[in-house]
């Protein structure tokens, strides 16, 4: 975020983004989350508000074409949401400010980005969310939660009949639904860049 | 109403300060000894007028608390309990106790350093660290929820009425792109209006964060204090 090259329009469109994505994470995040109960949010809320949120950083990144645009949306979206009227807020904000640092690497490859670069940030920032709940649980709860988590496995393995082999399939197959989610965010945010673009134009 | 030590006004650095020692407290100590860490905690709360401590009136809050617990219980240790049909484990839940003793404290730590701090302080503070640009766009989202919101509910109206939503996929994209032509184009004007007034990111401001004696004696607290806990553990 090299300051001198910063003009007050871009700072400005770093706030308009910022602010919509805190918005969306502060209204239908909070409303989401009330919707589903704790120890199974992650999975649902997180994933439909970390593809929410990769598009409005994405789309913000092609109007403020700076290395650093995505990280600063982010950090605004972050404040923003530890601001807002809501009971536990670490969770989410860890997760807006992992997922505006890995879209941030992903675009630092180029100085221009391409579709291919919005896809593998989209795809990065969204499977985040595969590892939030493990390393929110670990960070909050200790080593303890492993053993829970663990032993979960373990008695639902011996429930479903499932062999523990079977288990590691699911994990993967949950993983690359988060990249292929991701992807498409990637994608919409390119497409849709474009088109706010022309629409702008056009005036 | 903000902590005060000898009657001075603390600063956002020992908010900052406090949540840093907060997460390195959660990070050293051995399970079981959480509780002193959450009655350091629960002590700056009250200290701090105990606005952060309001996220223990939330049921949320204890659902999350509880559900751990009693997830513990049932699955880690040797059942030797029976609760009416549940067959529990005392090692298991005890466990489960000083996790949850770490996750309030953690949380509580959280909320008291937010529930203290304002968006004002924090663009102070990026200002102080040379950030400028942050703080302003800070601001300028904070001023720009409103206006943002009123768009988002215009375009979702505009395009409901005349019957948009029949296609789905369409609408949505139609939705996106008018939410966000209009935030920006709102932007523009913001941008006008800045320049209008000769604004400078680049111009100096005194906006140095003074660190005075109460700020000292907290930060000294906090020190000894963890010094002390870590010693017991």
């Amino acid at each position: 975020m090299s300051k001198s090259k910063w003009t007050v329009r871009d700072w400005i469109y770093v706030a308009v983004f910022g602010a919509l994505w805190g918005i969306l994470e502060i209204t239908l995040g909070s409303y989401l989350h009330v919707l589903f109960p704790p120890l199974a949010d992650t999975f649902v809320v997180g994933l439909i508000m970390a593809g929410i949120g990769a598009i409005i950083a994405l789309v913000g990144r092609w109007f403020v074409p700076k290395r650093g645009a995505v990280l600063a949306i982010g950090v605004v979206t972050t404040i923003l949401k530890a601001f807002s009227l809501g009971g536990i807020v670490i969770g989410p904000m860890v997760a807006i400010l992992a997922e505006a640092i890995l879209m941030e690497l992903a675009l630092w490859l180029r100085a221009v980005p391409t579709r291919g670069l919005y896809i593998l940030a989209g795809a990065l920032a969204v499977s985040w969310n595969f590892f939030h709940k493990f390393i929110m649980m670990r960070i909050l709860y200790g080593r303890s939660i492993v053993q829970v988590y663990t032993q979960m496995v373990k008695e639902g393995s011996k429930v479903l009949g499932i062999d523990v082999a079977y288990a590691v399939a699911i994990i993967v197959i949950l993983f690359l639904f988060r990249v292929l989610v991701g992807s498409v965010a990637g994608w919409i945010g390119w497409d849709l860049g474009r088109l706010v673009g022309r629409r702008l134009a056009r005036g | 109403m903000p902590m005060a030590v000898g009657g001075f006004r603390l600063n956002p650095i020992s908010y900052l300060a406090f949540l840093a020692w907060s997460l390195a407290l959660v990070a050293l100590l051995p399970d079981d000894r959480a509780g002193l860490l959450l009655a350091a905690v629960l002590g700056v709360g009250a200290l701090s007028g105990g606005r952060g401590l309001r996220i223990l009136t939330r049921g949320r809050f204890w659902v999350t608390v509880a559900s751990i617990v009693a997830l513990s219980a049932l699955l880690l240790g040797e059942r030797d309990l029976q609760w009416g049909f549940l067959r529990l484990s005392r090692e298991g839940f005890l466990i489960g106790v000083w996790m949850s003793l770490r996750a309030v404290a953690l949380m509580l730590a959280f909320a008291i350093s937010l529930g203290v701090l304002s968006i004002t302080e924090m663009v102070r503070l990026f200002d102080a660290v040379n950030l400028r640009g942050l703080g302003f766009a800070l601001g300028v989202a904070l001023n720009l929820g409103p206006v943002l919101r009123d768009a988002v509910e215009a375009a979702y109206h505009t395009i409901r009425l005349r019957g948009g939503f029949r296609r789905p996929l369409q609408a949505t994209r139609l939705f996106l792109v008018t939410v966000i032509a209009n935030a920006l184009r709102y932007g523009d004007d913001v941008v006008k209006s800045a320049s209008a007034r000769a604004f400078d990111l680049e111009a100096k401001t005194d906006v140095a964060i003074a660190v005075n004696r109460a700020d000292v004696v907290f930060l000294c607290a906090l020190a000894a204090a963890g010094a002390a806990i870590l010693i017991l553990a």
